[in-house]
């Protein structure tokens, strides 16, 4: 039988940087257990810091602009839909700006007294304009994010060319968002872990929790194949599984569900790629070896990771419209990673109503390795009983309770 | 040829085992479709040459007399069986195809059964030098004896352990190569103690006993508990120090000897070539001597999937194993699928499994003799790469395993080991043995495949 004051659940990006933070921030005895599952986000990652791309429905949310873009071409001339960028609401925007503008300290931080690089990698976002309807995106997405106008830079098909010269010419311009970056994201798990090792966190790796232990409303600890772990607090940070533990904790369900994702990968190429870009068909990103990463699909398919020809051909497809030289290359790998998916892309942070004892830290959907730094800090900030910088109103876990009330 | 999707069998690798399978289905009234990478039938070790010629001085009569009797077992059933040559599979395609490339692009292969027939690939075993031109694998040298016909080198020593050293020696003795010298890891007292399990196989003890003396009547020099130690050169391999190994096959450097060649074979053994079965997702468990293997029942078939998998790739036995093993598989597929009865099906089954069982009693033989020691993970110094795809030296496992990486996995995430082009083939046995090594034996994993298995060209997806 073991004993901690925090146990989690989970070693993703979420829960290997709520391990991190708090063991940087108290002094408290904690151990983190993970089991890889097939299909497990924050290893399948693209690891794009974009946080405004990724909150206007770019980067991994493309698929979304797809859809409408598609009613909108099948509409031909009749009664257009209106055409909205998905943006998500403003509490997503300051949480995923807020988690961004921790990455270059952070950075720094594990370098100097960790030893450890996860590749911050200042590259931008850009948004590749094919076409008058891509512009007219474009202007939607900006107007919708006014207060960010110093963040966007609007670029024409010249400075685009130089800029990335390898872009298609067929492209009329972009839109970069200056403060969207990328890194490693296997590094930053793996930074996140190593620096929590070294502050003294047990880490109890290819280990499953099995089951909760429960007294009344009380979490009071886990249970694994051979050992019991009891603890003050157990944060679910188990991903696409979020659920499974939760029902277990609390003996009720919450909407976290797995939304797969198809990656394709290249072979590893010189530099190709200033920045990160995203079009209307997928994102690409050129990591610090060289291999191109291409993503990705959205699919709700349970918990299946297969890959699938048609997947990997449009996202193949659209890699090469952009950037044309890729069929001089070859595809390396391919993979499906699960996301977190919850009913409003928002996640589900913090304590449940009724339950002691019990953090959620789950359902980041696409942006988990954006905001796992935030979301880290802000399970430090609520353990050691301080406000929390961010209000979790919008992200708890009652949301859903409320909705389904106003259903009935 | 007409076949129905739902009865299509679907054998992935042309070799002993693949060959045998489609022979015996077509006995009993199967068609199958045999898909193969090589640009014939035979597998690697009965392909043969790969251009024509009548002259094979090099290649020993029992060669020639197996790659013959491949061909005509195909022959026979010729008219049962599809072959797909110079195809490469790259994966599963949704649930009951394949996804094949070749020189005309990429098409989808249904299948209704399938045979795994995948083989296996060599050990790699990192050595400061091994990476220089002019070191190859043994079956490396072997294939281009036996396939492409030309000689490997002209000054060359073999180092390894197990049946293949003498019978390359000899090869390559007969096409015409110096042989200097011919060093095998295991003292010759263990394999003195086999004795009882090579007489399963008593003449391929004799032809085992016959190539040592050829290799005595031409003064080459065959020495027991000797390995490798080194590889030097600038641009080409120029010579190695080799060294007694003791009985944990550590090398005892300071009694190392330097040995002038221009090329050298290195023969630590064979891991089964399981990356389709587990991309399928068939259950493995972790071997010694073959690796990961799949689990499979008495037939050879999945525990968890109902693809058969036989030959090398479910552990390592040799060819005459392997075309037992695909007989056993298809007369199964046969009784599955209505074709045979079950008296049938046992009265032929009896024999095949009683040669099989003499097979295994002998190979398990030399498999206790070339027990593979821990010695061997010595070699590499800490600056040796040891993944070659993505650079990764040694030093970097021991850094990764002193931070406390317990599992295959995490240490491919931290170290990019078997992250490159080769998925891990070259390197992964290697790291598997050198977390073993540092105590680490429960749950560490597998690098797991990732689709494609072979690169494709982006403009194949236009």
């Amino acid at each position: 039988m073991k004993k901690y004051d925090v146990v989690i659940a989970g070693g993703g990006a979420v829960g290997a940087a709520c391990a991190y933070f708090l063991s940087r921030d108290t002094d408290l005895k904690i151990a983190l257990i993970d089991l890889k599952k097939p299909g497990n986000a924050s290893r399948a990652s693209a690891g794009g810091l974009w946080a405004i791309g990724e909150s206007v429905g770019l980067g991994c949310g493309v698929i979304f602009f797809k859809t409408l873009s598609k009613l909108h071409s099948e509409a031909q001339g009749k009664e257009v839909p209106v055409m909205r960028p998905h943006q998500l609401p403003d509490c997503f925007f300051e949480f995923a700006l807020t988690s961004n503008n921790m990455y270059p300290a952070l950075h720094q931080e594990m370098l100097e007294k960790h030893g450890v690089d996860f590749k911050f990698e200042r590259t931008g976002l850009k948004f590749i304009m094919y076409n008058e309807e891509d512009r007219l995106y474009a202007e939607q997405i900006t107007e919708g994010i006014p207060h960010l106008a110093d963040q966007v830079r609007w670029l024409d098909a010249e400075e685009l060319k130089k800029e990335e010269p390898y872009v298609t010419d067929d492209a009329i311009g972009a839109i970069d968002f200056i403060c969207d970056h990328q890194v490693n994201p296997y590094r930053l798990v793996d930074a996140y872990l190593e620096g929590a090792r070294q502050n003294g966190v047990s880490l109890y790796l290819n280990t499953e929790v099995t089951s909760v232990i429960r007294n009344g409303n009380v979490v009071e600890g886990v249970k694994t194949h051979d050992q019991v772990f009891f603890c003050d607090t157990l944060i679910n940070a188990s991903g696409a599984w979020a659920n499974e533990l939760y029902q277990q904790a609390t003996g009720r369900t919450m909407p976290v569900y797995p939304v797969k994702g198809q990656i394709v990968l290249s072979e590893r190429m010189p530099k190709i790629m200033n920045g990160c870009i995203s079009t209307s068909d997928c994102y690409i990103a050129q990591k610090d070896n060289g291999e191109i990463l291409i993503g990705s699909s959205t699919e709700e398919k349970g918990f299946d990771t297969t890959n699938s020809l048609d997947k990997i051909q449009e996202l193949s497809q659209g890699a090469m419209k952009c950037l044309p030289i890729l069929k001089e290359s070859s595809i390396k790998r391919c993979w499906a990673g699960l996301r977190p998916g919850t009913p409003d892309e928002l996640p589900i942070l913090g304590p449940v109503e009724g339950i002691e004892g019990y953090l959620n830290a789950c359902g980041h959907f696409r942006t988990g390795i954006l905001t796992s730094a935030i979301t880290g800090q802000l399970m430090t900030e609520l353990i050691t009983g301080k406000t929390p910088s961010l209000d979790l109103t919008p992200f708890s876990v009652a949301r859903f309770d409320e909705a389904e009330q106003k259903a009935g | 040829m007409t076949s129905q999707i739902h009865d299509q069998v679907v054998i992935v690798g042309g070799g002993p085992a693949g060959t045998a399978a489609a022979a015996e289905l077509a006995r009993h009234g199967l068609k199958s479709v045999i898909i193969d990478e090589a640009p014939k039938l035979g597998g690697v070790i009965y392909r043969g040459p790969l251009r024509q010629t009548d002259s094979l001085p090099h290649l020993d009569d029992n060669l020639k007399r197996a790659m013959t009797a491949l061909q005509t077992r195909y022959q026979a059933h010729s008219d049962s069986i599809e072959v797909k040559t110079q195809t490469r599979v790259l994966g599963p395609e949704g649930s009951n195809q394949l996804l094949l490339s070749d020189n005309s692009g990429l098409s989808r292969q249904p299948y209704a059964h399938l045979i795994l027939a995948t083989g296996c690939h060599e050990r790699s075993v990192p050595f400061p030098g091994w990476q220089l031109p002019g070191v190859m694998l043994l079956g490396g040298v072997q294939l281009q004896l036996k396939s492409g016909l030309v000689r490997p080198g002209q000054r060359m020593a073999l180092v390894g352990t197990g049946p293949l050293l003498p019978l390359v020696a000899c090869q390559l003795h007969k096409a015409g190569v110096d042989v200097v010298g011919v060093f095998e890891a295991s003292p010759f007292a263990k394999l003195a103690k086999e004795a009882v399990a090579l007489l399963n196989k008593p003449k391929l003890t004799l032809s085992g006993m016959s190539m040592m003396s050829y290799l005595k009547k031409h003064k080459i020099p065959f020495k027991y508990g000797w390995g490798i130690v080194s590889a030097q050169g600038d641009e080409q391999l120029k010579s190695i120090q080799v060294a007694p190994y003791d009985s944990q096959w550590r090398p005892q450097r300071d009694l190392a000897v330097k040995v002038e060649v221009d090329a050298i074979g290195v023969g630590y053994g064979f891991v089964a070539r399981t990356q389709l079965a587990m991309l399928l997702g068939l259950e493995h468990n972790y071997t010694k001597v073959s690796g990961y293997v799949p689990a499979l029942d008495e037939w050879h078939q999945s525990q968890n999937h109902a693809a058969f998998v036989v030959g090398d790739s479910n552990g390592l036995l040799g060819a005459d194993a392997a075309i037992c093993e695909g007989q056993l598989a298809a007369l199964r597929l046969a009784w599955q699928c209505g074709k045979i009865t079950e008296s049938q099906l046992f009265s032929r089954a009896t024999k095949v499994k009683n040669k099989l069982a003499r097979i295994k009693k002998f190979r398990f033989g030399f498999d206790r003799f070339s027990d593979r020691q821990p010695g061997l993970l010595t070699l590499a110094a800490p600056e040796t790469v040891v993944c070659r795809c993505e650079q990764v030296r040694r030093e970097q496992l021991d850094e990764a395993i002193a931070q406390g990486v317990k599992d295959i996995t995490s240490l491919k995430m931290r170290t990019r080991i078997g992250m490159g082009d080769c998925q891990g083939k070259t390197c992964s046995s290697y790291a598997l043995d050198y977390l073993h090594e540092a105590g680490l034996t429960e749950n560490i994993g597998v690098i797991k495949p990732r689709f494609p298995l072979d690169p494709i060209p982006f403009t194949l997806m236009e």
